[in-house]
């Protein structure tokens, strides 16, 4: 019987090699795929990681090396701005102070309670996705510095801060953040001028727009385009007021009892470089991935 | 072919078009099925989407099945295809890119998997079919140059 077995084999190496490892294959995908903790994809990602920092640290050297000298020339002309602005700074630094107290005043007044500032982790995008089927970012920061399955990740661009995405994979020294125009993101958020509810959604990269849905229809006189859409904290994943996005289109099928907003995000995915990890609030802490639940559709009357 | 994913995941961010990157890899993977037949086309296949997959968030199994079958298939081709320098580098990627797109969307569909380039034949897998037919001649012929593969062209014949 064994005879047989390797009579067999030997006949048919490269077919029985092919289906073991297309078996393989499928098995990994069937186990993946049903949420089972995968410790060799940790494990990959911390070793693919350092791969990663070093390639990213050895073209930044050679970049940052060529562009010196024009900074240094930039940073000449920066200084003299710099100068004149900090004169405009003091006196606003004056008022806000100013308005800081009224402002305390008023919420001990009104007996507010003072929530301390979530802590705020940096990190440096490493990679992106090797194939262009997904659409994660890797960045260099991991369980090592406190990074956890679920964070909302925002960034800073013209001196605006948006909502990047959240953390959904945590290696020792590197994670993967899912971006916000990814279908499997969704954020509950709210139109800001209006502070009409929906919930976001991506709509793939091919597209890199955003769709907001679930926004009641009687809504749509006062939404206009342009308007700004920001985390409504609902759910307790992403903490609220941080920027999503503008609206840029407004449709009202006849077929839905809630508006369909197109919205464009407020950050360029294509030029992040550093992001900022949210932990959670001191009083609040951040739940578990996968728990944001959307806002219960409109009924129609 | 390892080197490859990680430029991919890296530095080709910088060259990339609408967000879409070349897929070096892959081109690297026909060029060695091509020479060295369908064993060693669908290990090297299976070796490189694994190594993907325990980088990328796709789950595991992902692309070692898409490289295992497209190494096996473009193995079984060796010695049957004559390799210009410049046409045939292009046909061979090109339908290898389209095979792929095809086969994603199969195991997408299958598995249920959700993810932004999933749509298959969407702007984004046609700019990658351009990006990797041009390419391709360039690699191929620099992949000539390796006495590895030469060695093993000889043997094919």
């Amino acid at each position: 019987m064994p005879g047989l077995f390797e009579g067999f084999f030997a006949r048919h190496r490269r077919g029985a090699t092919l289906i073991t490892l297309v078996l393989t294959s499928l098995l990994c995908l069937a186990v993946a795929n049903r949420a089972v903790v995968i410790k060799p994809k940790e494990i990959g990602l911390s070793v693919a990681g350092f791969f990663q920092k070093g390639f990213t640290g050895f073209f930044n050297w050679f970049g940052d090396t060529a562009g010196s000298i024009r900074q240094l020339r930039e940073a000449r002309e920066e200084l003299t701005t710099a100068r004149a602005r900090l004169q405009e700074m003091d006196e606003v630094t004056r008022e806000i102070l100013e308005l800081r107290r009224q402002n305390e005043s008023l919420k001990s007044q009104l007996d507010f309670a003072n929530s301390l500032p979530a802590e705020r982790i940096a990190a440096e995008v490493i990679a992106r996705d090797t194939d262009n089927l997904f659409s994660t970012l890797t960045i260099n920061k991991g369980s090592r510095h406190g990074v956890k399955r679920g964070m909302p990740v925002v960034a800073w661009q013209g001196d605006i801060e948006g909502l990047v995405g959240k953390v959904v994979l945590v290696g020792p020294g590197t994670s993967e953040v899912l971006p916000l125009y990814d279908p499997q993101c969704m954020v509950s958020s709210r139109v800001d001028s209006t502070r009409d509810e929906g919930l976001v959604q991506g709509e793939g990269k091919d597209r890199g727009t955003l769709v907001m849905n679930y926004v009641k229809k009687i809504a749509k006189n006062k939404i206009t385009y342009g308007d700004l859409v920001v985390t409504s904290g609902l759910g307790g994943l992403y903490p609220k007021g941080i920027n999503i996005g503008r609206i840029r289109d407004i449709t009202a099928p006849t077929y839905q009892t809630s508006l369909v907003l197109q919205v464009e995000p407020i950050i360029d995915f294509d030029r992040l470089e550093y992001l900022f990890l949210i932990g959670p609030e001191p009083d609040n802490p951040a739940p578990a991935a996968g728990q944001q639940t959307p806002p219960a559709a409109p009924v129609a009357k | 072919m390892a080197v490859c994913i990680l430029l991919q995941s890296t530095i080709l961010n910088r060259v990339a078009v609408r967000g879409v990157r070349p897929d070096l890899a892959l081109i690297v993977l026909i060029f060695v099925s091509m020479r060295r037949g369908p064993m060693v086309g669908q290990v090297s296949g299976f070796a490189t989407g694994f190594l993907e997959d325990l980088m990328n968030v796709s789950p595991l199994g992902f692309h070692s099945l898409l490289r295992t079958v497209i190494g096996y298939v473009y193995g079984l081709l060796s010695g049957n295809v004559f390799i210009d320098p410049f046409l045939m580098p292009i046909i061979l990627t090109v339908i290898a890119t389209i095979l792929k797109g095809i086969l994603a969307g199969i195991v997408s569909a299958v598995f249920g998997l959700a993810a932004s380039g999933f749509i298959t034949f969407t702007g984004r897998l046609w700019i990658e079919v351009g990006y990797n037919g041009v390419i391709a001649p360039f690699l191929f012929a620099l992949l000539n140059l390796f006495k590895m593969f030469k060695q093993a062209d000889k043997e094919g014949a």
